[in-house]
């Protein structure tokens, strides 16, 4: 019988199955279990907490979209800051802008970064970048001491009802802002408007509440339950949705076309905040 | 600050990840004092959008008793429902928010003569009664109100019984409701209560079919009704996935429109419905023993501070924060923290290991929680935040 990884993701409805060829890596660091394997479809896979992060095959929709709609979004991004992303693959993505001067790395998993770097290596190639600063701590931690000099934030984390919920809070938000400079801007991943729109509602109206330009766009990623992921953005100036700056990078799917459609039309969007949307 | 809680499978149907990722984003905050009561406001909101939905004609009455906390209610008014009420204190409460007095009705069948007077002068018309005594309370108070005759129906389906204590048997509710037209009131209708939490769907079928007979006795005697109130009884989900409202609904939907005119106006008196698992219990662990093999934990919200239920059986779900996680499970005595030996919430139940200080989360304790609780021994009752 073929071995299966079954993810026992809380609050989903599906279950999904992997197929596992071979375990490559399974342990436990000081905040999470970790586990690599090998699927004959997707590739190798990185599984946190008994849910997966990516897989090598498809993670370049997740890190693109993730990174790309505020680096165009922003005139002129040097210093970025990543928070999570363990595996290096926001960082990877980072470092395709020509403007970037400075990225601070804050995971606080260091053993996350260790582990893909042995097994990912087309992910995590960019983390020992001359432009990479690597601090292993706690992100809401890092942003609270930051003078106002970042013009953008990316948090690349786990789930929000996991130990990642305190980058989810109004406090939170609020120290981003705080070391925002006035052209700032800030996105994190918001869960799937399929399963959990009341999240995306709720990471929306949080902040709503700190930053004057919010807003919401959406992409398509097989390996989460829900499939079509939210990403939270939020600007002090910039509108997320207009590019400030040419697309000429290499990607597989994030282009000017793409920034472009991947926002939600407006009047979906205000259904949504009102929630009108019944599903 | 981080809290160590993991979230599990079963967890998941007890409540939603929108009112957990709430809640446990409000925890991260440095200073929690407990004991609290959080309400997800959304989950109000939602479960008052399925209340009623499928029964045709009806209005919804929350009843009051089930949280009487004044900004519920006041999210209550604005949602555009009536309110169901029993006392003078309740009464208060609403004329306080200026509730018209044309939403508020009164199912208790035994009232106070100082709650009559003041619900006579606040405009309150609907009064349910099963006495001889009560329809000549109400005669003298409240002249020519209207009046429901609360009817005896089976509560087997509910873990809250209610049948012992209130309700006419057919016979004598025709009788009633007679005795009430001489008397100069106005008999309206016919009210039953299946029991609090009530899981089974078929108690709806037995209560209707004596609703119905009543109603045809009634009518023989020439007393032309045109209410029911088919009273509470929506379950929530305390430690597994009971039936939905929604089907509870259809079901009587289908047995009202068989069995009873086609104009039959119809009130619900939902209570524990509505607010019952938008409510989540944060208590802090005082204590811990181990004695006579058994290992006791000890929180700050106990039997007399909030957890009254639990001495009629109902059994809640937990989410223990503890930073040796889940894989070290033991059997717990769960007691609360006043000195009475009566203070005893569960016992033999399955919880990761705490430590002095960390948090208990109590799901589904929105209701019958904080408005049974008193200080006994000096403990506070947990304090109500909105969120």
């Amino acid at each position: 019988m073929t071995k299966k990884f079954t993810e026992t993701a809380p609050f989903v409805p599906i279950e999904y199955s992997y197929e596992i060829e071979k375990i490559l890596y399974k342990g436990q660091s000081k905040f999470q279990k970790i586990m690599v394997f090998e699927n004959p479809y997707f590739g190798r896979m990185l599984i946190l907490d008994g849910i997966v992060q990516l897989s090598e095959r498809d993670e370049f929709f997740y890190h693109e979209m993730l990174t790309h709609v505020v680096m165009h979004a922003h005139p002129n991004p040097q210093k970025v800051v990543v928070i999570g992303g363990g595996d290096g693959g926001t960082v990877r993505e980072v470092l395709k802008h020509k403007t970037v001067k400075n990225v601070y790395f804050v995971e606080i998993d260091k053993k996350v970064t260790d582990i893909a770097r042995k097994f990912f290596p087309t992910v995590a190639c960019s983390v020992k970048n001359p432009r990479v600063q690597t601090v292993n701590m706690d992100g809401a931690d890092f942003v609270k001491k930051r003078p106002s000099d970042i013009d953008v934030v990316i948090v690349d984390s786990t789930d929000p009802i996991g130990f990642a919920r305190s980058l989810f809070t109004r406090k939170f938000f609020t120290s981003i802002k705080n070391c925002l400079t006035d052209n700032g801007m800030f996105v994190i991943h918001s869960e799937s408007l399929l399963l959990h729109k009341d999240i995306v509602i709720e990471v929306q109206e949080t902040l709503k509440k700190v930053f004057p330009k919010v807003d919401l766009y959406t992409a398509p990623i097989a390996t989460y339950p829900g499939n079509w992921w939210t990403f939270s953005v939020a600007s002090k100036k910039p509108d997320p949705r207009q590019m400030k700056r040419k697309f000429n990078i290499k990607t597989k799917y994030y282009s000017d076309e793409i920034h472009h459609y991947a926002f939600l039309p407006k009047g979906l969007y205000k259904k949504l905040m009102q929630r009108k949307l019944k599903w | 600050m981080i809290r160590a809680f993991k979230v599990e499978k079963f967890h998941t149907k007890i409540v939603e990840k929108s009112t957990l990722f709430k809640v446990l984003k409000y925890l991260n905050k440095k200073n929690i004092r407990t004991p609290l009561l959080l309400i997800d406001k959304e989950k109000i909101i939602e479960k008052i959008s399925m209340i009623g939905k499928n029964i045709s004609n009806s209005k919804v009455f929350y009843a009051v008793k089930a949280n009487s906390d004044i900004r519920i209610a006041k999210l209550i008014d604005r949602l555009g429902l009536g309110f169901e009420i029993a006392s003078e204190g309740e009464l208060n409460l609403l004329s306080s928010i200026g509730v018209d007095s044309k939403k508020i009705i009164s199912s208790n069948p035994v009232k106070s003569d100082g709650f009559l007077k003041m619900a006579r002068s606040y405009g309150v018309n609907y009064f349910s009664f099963d006495s001889i005594d009560e329809v000549d309370k109400l005669a003298r108070l409240v002249p020519h109100c209207n009046v429901y005759v609360r009817v005896s129906v089976p509560n087997e389906g509910s873990e809250w019984p209610l049948n012992k204590k209130f309700g006419a048997e057919v016979n004598d509710s025709v009788s009633l409701l007679s005795y009430a037209n001489d008397r100069g009131l106005n008999p309206v209708g016919i009210t039953f209560h299946v029991g609090s939490q009530c899981t089974n769907i078929y108690s709806w079928n037995t209560a209707l079919d004596k609703a119905k007979a009543l109603w045809d006795l009634a009518e023989k005697e020439k007393i032309k009704l045109g209410v029911l109130n088919i009273g509470g009884g929506y379950p929530i989900n305390y430690t597994k996935n009971v039936v939905k409202v929604e089907a509870i609904e259809k079901n009587i939907n289908n047995l009202i429109y068989e069995k009873f005119p086609e104009n039959i106006k119809i009130f619900i008196e939902p209570g524990r419905a509505v607010v019952g698992d938008a409510g989540i219990f944060v208590s802090s662990v005082i204590g811990r023993a181990r004695r006579a093999d058994e290992n006791w934990l000890y929180i700050d919200i106990g039997v007399f501070n909030g957890l009254m239920e639990s001495v009629g059986g109902i059994k809640y779900s937990y989410l223990v924060e503890s930073l040796k996680g889940i894989r070290h499970k033991k059997k717990w005595n769960l007691a609360g923290p006043s000195c009475d030996s009566f203070d005893i919430i569960d016992k033999g139940l399955m919880l990761p290991e705490p430590e002095v200080g960390n948090l208990v989360l109590i799901f589904s304790s929105g209701a019958y929680t904080t408005s049974y609780a008193s200080e006994f021994n000096g403990f506070p009752i947990p304090k109500t935040i909105l969120i």
